[in-house]
């Protein structure tokens, strides 16, 4: 084979290389890490295997929030003014956290029915509301 | 009044990098050299019309002009005068602003290295840069004028700036981003300028190259700037998130690198000319998309200021003007340039060939995951979903490690092909003799060991005895090693600031504790080898915020600090924030953040540890550092 036609076998030998390993990772990284996001109706309908990660997000009910005394186990509940879901987080909630304002939440939803949310989502402002919360509430009005 | 002078400069800023823009079309038509004569005059004029616009804006600010919507939704007169100052650029029209004028200032520095070269290639790359001027400037006086007036109603006081951004790194973080993303815009004019002119060669390559060095120098200073920020200023320890933000700085940052790597081989060799063309198009393009993601508002993020579809439409339109127009360009010219001779398999063009493509594809897929949440939407009618960190972690790994080997073996693979293999041996035996001693250290200062950080400990050890001990051992002499030190410094520092970029993010990804505990007045924590304990908490009201600030005392083994951690709830806003206290030292910081009041002297906190943190800004400086000589090297040589 002449030189040149051998560099060029080993340019496109580590472009395909190159491009089928992203490919793979890419696959991989998705399947790892792809939330789904759900409104609480929503939740009700989808029937959600207990234990699957999933996002969901509302507006914190006003009054619904519950607090054990020390500890930092907490209870409350959102609603897209059609269903409520409740709540269970154990932790310290971002600053923006607060009753009648917008919220999303990762977690899973357990046997009985009851989110348990690993991570609660610092919101820019208190003014701004998740696109996705928006876009719920905004149906449901 | 003054925002009414401000406006019209712009309007008038507007006009003349139009007429800039299209000279050498005029030049092309009358065949008069007068247009490529006036593009460097106006060109400069652009620059003082942008700036004195500029600087009314800042006037506005610090003159409390609440008749200005942009001031009225982004200040307030309790705002202490340096974060008036600030912000300017605290939000989408003024950072727009900002950038246009950073586009300036590389424009005027392009002409002022260039005063002397060839008339009309320097016309044709300044119409190219005052395009993009003048499309910038449309798109802030059509959709997003700073100068906007309130009237005939004006609020008495401003809703204030967003006490996030009520800080230092702040001032700093966006004319840092926005000198690396307009920068980039040098390259790509410059490659314009030579698909159209017809002569790219080495010294395009050579003329080329700072500009790129430059823009990727501060692109990775805004970003660690940025990161820093978060890592302090959000109150959660976390430096990197993998926010679609983050990723829109983060992406152009690793083709500028592919960039400046593919044009040392041009230049040399006068090899990788299409593609490096298409690089420098392609770092422009995700320049333009990075502003596309911050400042639509099409993506879920904590950094989208702006909801504005309309806005969105405008820079996709930009977009495809520029990114379209080149690529037509491209592919009209590319095919007629001359130049090919043969590489084998292990040779320095090879390495170069391969960082490239780990670089590129990277990039690609970062990207990818960043905009997939978008493509799903429309694919599965309005379903929505997110990609989280795992994606970019199961993906950036690989890309590491590849990156990480060739940066140790590279400064030794010969140009064309390589002779002798005697440096892989000795490299091999310094890095794992290094390996070991940083092994033992971290296990006697940890205690423990994973898999994450020993394989961060070999990259780190790999890089260095590649490109610091392997250069030491072949300099027989000691005059010799100064001068290879001095002659390879913008090298050593970019490729040491890389490898203790990996050190740190490996550690602190693998090493860090944290726990959230509740604590009363008095009471300790044991968390790693430190014992928090609460002091007491204090109540009093500062310029403009209430605070509560949590004393803390920081205890390992005998030395003992007290820091505080705070809650403040800003007046104007009611908005509540957390200040966390960090006891920062030079292996790990210990962070603490203050929670909730949950009773009679009794709060939640979060205890951090974070083990090596600084090392990634400190890496991320080096490696601005030696962008920043590099560029200035060759612009020093070219000038001479």
């Amino acid at each position: 084979m002449n030189p040149l036609r051998k560099q060029r076998l080993y340019v496109v030998l580590s472009i395909f290389l190159g491009t089928a390993i992203a490919v793979l990772l890419v696959f991989q990284g998705l399947s790892k890490s792809i939330n789904l996001f759900y409104s609480p109706s929503e939740i009700l309908k989808a029937q959600i295997e207990a234990g699957t990660e999933i996002r969901v997000g509302g507006m914190v009910k006003k009054g619904s929030v519950y607090r054990e005394t020390n500890s930092l186990k907490l209870s409350f509940e959102i609603t897209d003014f059609e269903e409520d879901l409740v709540i269970e987080y154990e932790g310290i909630l971002p600053d923006l956290f607060s009753e009648e304002a917008g919220v999303v939440l990762k977690g899973t939803i357990n046997s009985k029915g009851v989110f348990v949310a690993h991570e609660v989502l610092a919101k820019h402002d208190e003014n701004y509301m998740p696109p996705e919360v928006a876009k719920t509430l905004k149906q449901k009005k | 009044m003054i925002a009414e002078i401000g406006h019209l400069l712009l309007i008038g800023a507007l006009v003349i990098s139009f007429f800039v823009g299209f000279s050498p079309l005029c030049r092309f038509i009358t065949k008069d050299n007068f247009f490529y004569r006036v593009t460097g005059p106006l060109n400069i004029l652009v620059l003082f019309l942008v700036l004195f616009s500029f600087i009314s804006l800042i006037y506005s600010f610090l003159n409390d002009d609440f008749s200005l919507a942009y001031v009225a939704n982004n200040s307030n007169t309790l705002l202490p005068v340096y974060y008036k100052l600030a912000a300017t650029w605290g939000a989408h029209e003024g950072s727009l602003l900002l950038w246009i004028f950073c586009l300036c200032l590389w424009a005027t520095s392009y002409l002022f290295f260039n005063r002397k070269k060839d008339e009309e290639f320097v016309a044709l790359t300044l119409a190219v840069l005052n395009q993009i001027i003048c499309a910038f400037i449309a798109f802030t006086l059509f959709t997003s004028n700073p100068f906007e007036r309130l009237l005939p109603i004006m609020p008495i006081q401003g809703s204030d700036l967003n006490p996030l951004l009520q800080d230092f790194a702040f001032t700093i973080h966006p004319p840092l981003l926005y000198l690396g993303y307009s920068g980039l815009a040098v390259p790509f004019a410059l490659s314009i300028a030579a698909l159209i002119s017809r002569n790219i060669d080495s010294v395009w390559a050579r003329d080329t190259r700072p500009w790129s060095l430059l823009s990727s120098g501060f692109l990775t200073l805004g970003i660690a700037v940025g990161s820093w920020w978060a890592y302090y200023e959000l109150g959660w320890g976390g430096w990197w998130f993998w926010d679609p933000v983050e990723n829109a700085a983060f992406v152009p940052w690793l083709i500028s690198i592919a960039m400046f790597h593919s044009l040392i081989v041009t230049e040399r060799r006068g090899l990788y000319k299409n593609w490096s063309i298409l690089l420098t198009i392609l770092a422009f393009a995700a320049s333009i998309l990075g502003t596309f993601l911050v400042r639509s508002g099409v993506l879920t993020s904590v950094h989208v200021f702006a909801l504005d579809p309309e806005r969105g439409v405008f820079i996709l339109v930009i977009f495809s003007y520029f990114i379209l127009g080149s690529l037509i360009i491209y592919s009209l010219m590319n095919n007629k340039l001359p130049g090919r001779s043969t590489y084998s398999l292990i040779s320095r063009e090879f390495g170069f060939l391969l960082n490239n493509l780990l670089l590129v594809i990277l990039a690609i897929s970062i990207m990818f995951g960043t905009l997939f949440p978008l493509i799903y939407e429309a694919i599965y009618d309005g379903k929505q979903i997110s990609v989280g960190p795992p994606y970019y972690q199961v993906l950036i790994l690989p890309f590491a490690i590849g990156l990480s080997f060739l940066q140790g073996i590279g400064l030794y693979l010969g140009w064309n092909s390589t002779k002798e293999f005697s440096f892989l041996k000795r490299i091999a035996i310094e890095s794992f003799s290094l390996f070991l001693l940083i092994c033992l250290f971290v296990f006697l200062v940890f205690g423990k060991f994973s898999w994450g950080s020993v394989l961060a400990i070999a990259m780190f050890c790999w890089i260095v005895s590649g490109n610091f001990i392997e250069l030491i051992y072949n300099s027989s002499h000691l005059r010799d090693l100064k001068a290879v030190l001095f002659k390879r410094l913008a090298l050593i520092s970019a490729h040491l600031g890389m490898a203790f970029l990996v050190l740190g993010v490996g550690m602190v990804t693998t090493f860090s504790l944290e726990r959230e505990v509740v604590l009363s007045e008095g009471e300790g924590y044991q968390l790693g080898d430190v014992t928090f304990t609460f002091k007491g908490i204090e109540e009093y009201k500062d310029l403009n915020y209430y605070v509560d600030s949590a004393r803390i005392e920081i205890k390992r083994n005998d030395t003992v600090n007290e820091v505080r951690a705070e809650k403040r709830i800003y007046l104007s806003t009611n908005q509540t924030m957390t200040e966390a206290a960090i006891k920062p030292t030079l292996l790990q910081d210990y962070y603490v953040t203050l929670g909730d009041h949950l009773g009679d002297k009794t709060w939640s906190f979060k205890l951090q540890i974070k083990p090596f943190i600084r090392w990634i800004w400190f890496g991320a400086i080096l490696i601005a550092f030696g962008t920043f000589v590099s560029s200035f090297n060759i612009l020093k040589k070219s000038h001479e």
